[in-house]
């Protein structure tokens, strides 16, 4: 499969964290840690700290299940003072976003402070598309 | 209720009282007030067992939580026609339970002892903080009160993620007469709106029971890990990895 140009056009800002790695499920445990890793670092609390995994792990398997075989995911941690923001990308031949009545979307939902899914079409060959999921934990008002 | 002698007490003799409960009509008053007086009564024996694996790496309130739930399984099983006692019935029952929680909760790898420790200490700081401040603390805020560096805490946090998470297709005791009213009931309401409800309810269904409360409670009934934790007397963390588990079990079983 020819290498596919990750599917965010801003460069992101020098703060930003970005990983690409086989579309498998067998990476989610390092997507865990990193989601965790920055949660922490930025302070936020167990609660949040812990609904980030798992919203980043529900979003990454969602991914993941669409993805084309042996194509690479991209993910993208973004943080500012307000929020940290989590965007999953993959290569897929789906023509839809998933669903947002599935419960797993209940589960990123409840788990995020925000959440969407959507599809791109892919630039060099019609048939195949990007599919987006993008979320986000506020930092609590407290801190 | 007959009178019976106020002296009693402990789970000494407690077999007449199975007698008077097996006879008794489930769901009655009189059924639940026998129940209640054996719980009450043979609770020292969940403390004692609890306090023997205490140490070794697990939070106290949980190995307390899980032995008062082997207890429960151990009153709802004991037949007195047979004519043993009630302690010799329940003491391997607890244990039994406490043991299925090591191996569900048990390091995936070897961590060193000193990280172990830590996560404990986090774990237990934790609760407290949150009973304090009334929501889960920040990492920051657990530096302060246990007097370490930022980094020792993450360093600690982090090495909960090497926990085992235990395959959830493994062989489960069946956990009959628990209290499963607060499970369901009005979280399930929510269930309706999800799309494929109809595959869904039958796993959730056939979930553990710490398992189901805790995933209708997080995702239907709108409470936080920490609230949860306090709800169930098991740490905020421990509501963690049984979320994390029981997703992943579901994600599966809903992908079939």
């Amino acid at each position: 499969m020819t290498e596919t140009q990750p599917p965010t056009h801003e460069v992101g800002a020098q703060d930003d964290i970005e990983l690409r790695l086989g579309a498998n499920l067998v990476h989610l445990p390092v997507i865990r840690s990193v989601a965790a890793s920055i949660a922490m670092r930025a302070d936020f609390d167990l609660d949040a700290i812990a609904d980030l995994r798992l919203a980043v792990d529900e979003a990454c398997s969602t991914l993941i299940t669409r993805a084309e075989p042996g194509s690479t995911m991209v993910c993208r941690f973004t943080i500012d003072d307000a929020e940290l923001r989590f965007s999953g990308a993959v290569v897929s031949s789906a023509g839809e976003a998933p669903s947002t009545a599935s419960f797993g979307w209940r589960v990123l939902t409840t788990l995020a402070d925000s959440a969407s899914s959507w599809i791109e079409p892919g630039a060099h060959n019609g048939q195949r598309n990007w599919v987006h999921i993008e979320l986000a934990k506020r930092k609590p008002a407290f801190t | 209720m007959t009178e019976r002698n106020g002296q009693e007490s402990g789970y000494e003799n407690i077999e007449p009282l199975f007698e008077e409960l097996r006879a008794a009509t489930p769901g009655e008053a009189r059924y639940r007030a026998l129940r209640e007086e054996i719980v009450t009564r043979s609770l020292p024996l969940a403390e004692h067992i609890a306090r023997r694996f205490a140490g070794r790496g697990e939070a106290r309130d949980d190995l307390l939580q899980v032995a008062r739930l082997g207890l429960l399984h151990a009153i709802d099983r004991f037949d007195p026609s047979r004519g043993s006692e009630f302690v010799a019935f329940a003491v391997p029952t607890i244990m039994g339970e406490v043991r299925k929680h090591f191996r569900d909760a048990s390091w995936a790898v070897r961590v060193p002892r000193r990280l172990k420790e830590l996560h404990l200490t986090l774990s237990q700081a934790g609760g407290q903080l949150a009973q304090r401040l009334g929501r889960a603390p920040t990492p920051s805020e657990l530096a302060a009160e246990l007097g370490l560096s930022s980094e020792d805490v993450w360093e600690g946090l982090l090495a909960g993620n090497a926990y085992h998470s235990v395959s959830m297709d493994a062989p489960r005791d069946d956990e009959g007469g628990l209290p499963l009213a607060e499970t369901v009931g009005d979280d399930d309401a929510g269930l309706e709106s999800v799309e494929y409800h109809e595959s869904l309810q039958p796993l959730l269904a056939d979930l553990p029971e710490r398992e189901r409360r805790v995933v209708m409670l997080r995702f239907f009934g709108n409470m936080t890990q920490t609230q949860i934790a306090e709800r169930l007397g098991i740490s905020q963390m421990h509501v963690s990895r049984l979320l994390a588990r029981t997703l992943e079990f579901l994600r599966a079983k809903l992908s079939e």
